[in-house]
């Protein structure tokens, strides 16, 4: 009974989860002595199967164009990007079969030759792990990407319920994720920050410039949540807080040159522009420092405001590139709405309003509530090191509940 | 100006002591939040109380921080030359992106240029397509625009001259097909008004030259005798702060000859007077116009 006992002990150790499509419970029917098969251990969907045919032959006709001598960037870059899934597609075609040739050898042998059961299950030990991890890399590969996945990220920020301490929070949600940016060598700028009392913020757009960010920042979209004696609490008392981050897709620079082209992307009268008025006359009567400027997209009633540059035209290319940013977001809410209403099963994970995650101080944990993963060290994780445990954890959840779906 | 309550006086000291100080100036405390901000950024930390105490005595934010952004140009203020306003910003740029479609070779000089902002932000858009002069009677305004044509390292050929005086103008180019200017357009009467009446705000009144600012008829009368007609121009773009001057100003035209019309700004309010000589290649600026005249 050693196999199944390795088997069980995996699958408790890596989750369910990882086991990919079509896992049966361990009771299935057992065909060896040790009552493993091979429908017990992860394969991929056949729509993902599909997909690795698809791009197999989409490879070869690369191959083609570049030998017969194109050579532009757009084909190496999609040259690259697809023998990198294939690769990792061959590994675990490589380690399926391995496991099947064990399983195999182990059901001729019907538990008769102890040494060879021995050497199997040795074998099972070393090569079930990595069919495992080769099936769920492959998988996050292979599925189709999100639309916009491979912009910069723009990172809007605000505290919820609790006060001053959610505008707190709010600062060290900014910290977390800036530090977390440098440890990734990505380039950030603050497009705007509204301070609010004892070194809170009111509200804070953080820009991380790096392209494909999105795909990774878009998991930390949601309502954050904090456990923590505030510095402020005479008496000791723990208090709950939340902020809120929403992340989009960057399209746009944001500045001078990026204005005109995104101007260009909306019909006359679908933008109305909001300056802040000069009193009176304007021009040489006054003398303003009012640059805000709102943009209203008429459609949607989308409304962006910024001010914190000393420029107008800035200000209002700042809010150009945001307003950009926040329609490809509700483009995509009602993409992910459109799939949910086509299928039986609901998915939890998007709701606005849901807490995504909690950040207990005291003890020293934060917990993502779409996976259920919990990380033992808050500093690690606030201090940018440890984040990426966290969103790779969800990415995985993400994955296996879009692979059920298919 | 609104009255300031000792509760909002309160709630900013909360903020930040030096927040109060910035209250006079704005007309609430998020822009006043947002003005101690940019101190704080742009100054050392040991002259932000110096910053405060001049803003709480309304002294112009853009001579404390020493500089106004104009288009993709910070431009350098200094006291004794006016503040370049975000209205003629605006002209600017919309006149700029008009120009940049079709302008070959454009000759533009800018009158009573200040700061040096219109004519360094038009060369810095249009680069090599367009020559741009321009020209300021004031010391302090001609040494400012030369600092700031310096700083940005644009080529741009600026002179000390009187608009009054068509001798001292010979000298800057022999012809022009653009004049652009944004003179003094104050009547004394209305530069002894508070903003609330039609005049002007104290801080301007206060801190800005009073020779920058006062002006009712005679230098729109001037920019037309003086440059649009010696020179050959075939277009113009005065701003001004009243119709009455867009009316003077399309007086001194013949209909036939020449098309003219009235930029309005953000705000709504008439900002420019618009001329172009029909058939010439500047009749495109008709498309600046929010109204035919
Ligand atoms: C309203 S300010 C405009 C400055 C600048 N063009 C701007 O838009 O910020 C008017 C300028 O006209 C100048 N000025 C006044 N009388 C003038 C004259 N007779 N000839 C030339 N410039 C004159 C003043 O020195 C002042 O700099």
């Amino acid at each position: 009974m050693l196999v199944r006992s390795i088997y069980r002990g995996i699958r408790s150790e890596f989750g369910r989860n990882v086991f990919g499509y079509g896992c049966r419970s361990s009771r299935g029917i057992s065909t060896n002595a040790l009552g493993i098969n091979m429908d017990e251990l992860p394969k991929l969907h056949p729509s993902l199967l599909k997909r690795a045919e698809t791009l197999r032959v989409e490879l070869e006709d690369l191959e083609t164009k570049i030998t017969s001598g194109t050579f532009d960037q757009e084909t190496n870059v999609k040259f690259s990007t697809i023998s990198s899934i294939l690769e990792e597609f061959a590994k675990y075609e490589n380690y399926r079969e391995n496991v099947a040739s064990i399983i195999e050898m182990l059901n001729e042998e019907n538990g008769n030759d102890q040494e060879i059961i021995d050497d199997c299950v040795s074998e099972l030990k070393e090569y079930i792990p990595k069919l495992i991890s080769a099936t769920s890399k492959v998988q996050v590969k292979l599925i189709p990407k999100v639309s916009n996945y491979d912009k910069p990220t723009i990172m809007e920020l605000r505290p919820g319920v609790g006060g001053s301490e959610a505008q707190i929070f709010t600062n060290d949600l900014l910290s977390m994720y800036i530090n977390f940016a440098n440890t990734k060598r990505w380039g950030w700028e603050i497009i705007s920050k509204t301070e609010g009392t004892l070194g809170g913020l009111t509200e804070a757009i953080l820009s991380v410039n790096e392209p494909g960010s999105y795909d990774v920042l878009r998991h930390e979209s949601g309502v954050h949540r904090v456990q923590r004696v505030p510095a402020t609490e005479t008496k000791g008392r723990t208090h709950t807080s939340t902020a809120a981050v929403v992340v989009l897709p960057k399209l746009s620079e944001g500045n001078e040159s990026s204005l005109l082209e995104d101007e260009r992307q909306f019909a006359p009268g679908e933008i109305r522009i909001d300056t802040m008025r000069s009193g009176g006359k304007g021009g040489q009567h006054v003398n303003t420092t009012d640059s805000a400027v709102r943009l209203t997209h008429i459609p949607t009633g989308i409304q962006v405001q910024q001010q914190d540059e000393r420029s107008q035209p800035r200000n209002k290319a700042k809010a150009f590139s945001i307003l950009r940013s926040r329609l490809a977001a509700l483009d995509r809410e009602r993409e992910i709405a459109e799939q949910k209403s086509l299928r039986t099963t609901q998915v939890s994970t998007t709701d606005r309003s849901d807490k995504i995650r909690t950040y207990n101080y005291s003890q020293n944990r934060v917990t993502d509530h779409r996976c259920g993963f919990s990380l033992h060290d808050l500093e690690g994780c606030l201090s940018g090191e440890k984040l990426e445990d966290i969103i790779e954890a969800v990415e995985q959840e993400e994955v296996r509940e879009r692979i059920e779906s298919l | 100006m609104a009255r300031i309550s000792p509760r909002l006086i309160k709630d900013a000291y909360s903020i930040s002591p030096l927040l109060p100080y910035f209250l006079r100036a704005n007309p609430n405390i998020s822009l006043a939040k947002q003005e101690l901000k940019w101190v704080q950024e742009e100054l050392p930390q040991s002259e932000w109380r110096k910053a405060a105490r001049s803003r709480h005595n309304l002294y112009p934010l853009q001579y404390i921080l020493g500089s106004q952004p104009f288009g993709s140009l910070d431009i350098i203020c200094k006291e004794k030359v006016l503040i370049p306003r975000p209205e003629t910003e605006e002209w600017v740029l919309r006149l700029c992106s008009v120009l940049k479609e079709s302008a070959q070779n454009l000759s533009i000089v800018d009158a009573c240029t200040g700061t040096g902002c219109i004519a360094l932000l038009a060369k810095h858009e249009l680069k090599d397509s367009a020559k741009v002069a321009a020209f300021d009677i004031s010391t302090d305004a001609y040494q400012l625009s030369m600092l700031n044509r310096d700083a940005h390292k644009l080529d741009v050929n600026i002179v000390k001259a009187d608009l009054s005086e068509p001798a001292q103008l010979m000298h800057i180019c022999s012809s022009f097909d653009l004049i652009l200017s944004n003179p003094p357009y104050i009547p004394l009467s209305d530069y002894k008004l508070p903003v609330t009446l039609n005049g002007i705000e104290k801080s301007v009144r206060k801190f800005e030259p009073k020779s920058a600012l006062v002006g009712e008829m005679e230098f729109y009368d001037l920019l037309v005798q003086n440059l649009v007609r010696p020179f050959g121009a075939s277009g113009f773009v005065f701003e001004l702060g009243y119709r009455e001057q867009a009316e003077f100003i399309r007086k001194q035209f013949c209909e036939e000859e020449w098309g003219s019309g009235i930029l309005k700004d953000y705000s709504g309010n008439v900002r420019c007077s618009i001329g172009w000589k029909r058939g010439s290649n500047l009749d495109i600026l008709e498309r600046l116009c929010d109204e035919v005249l």
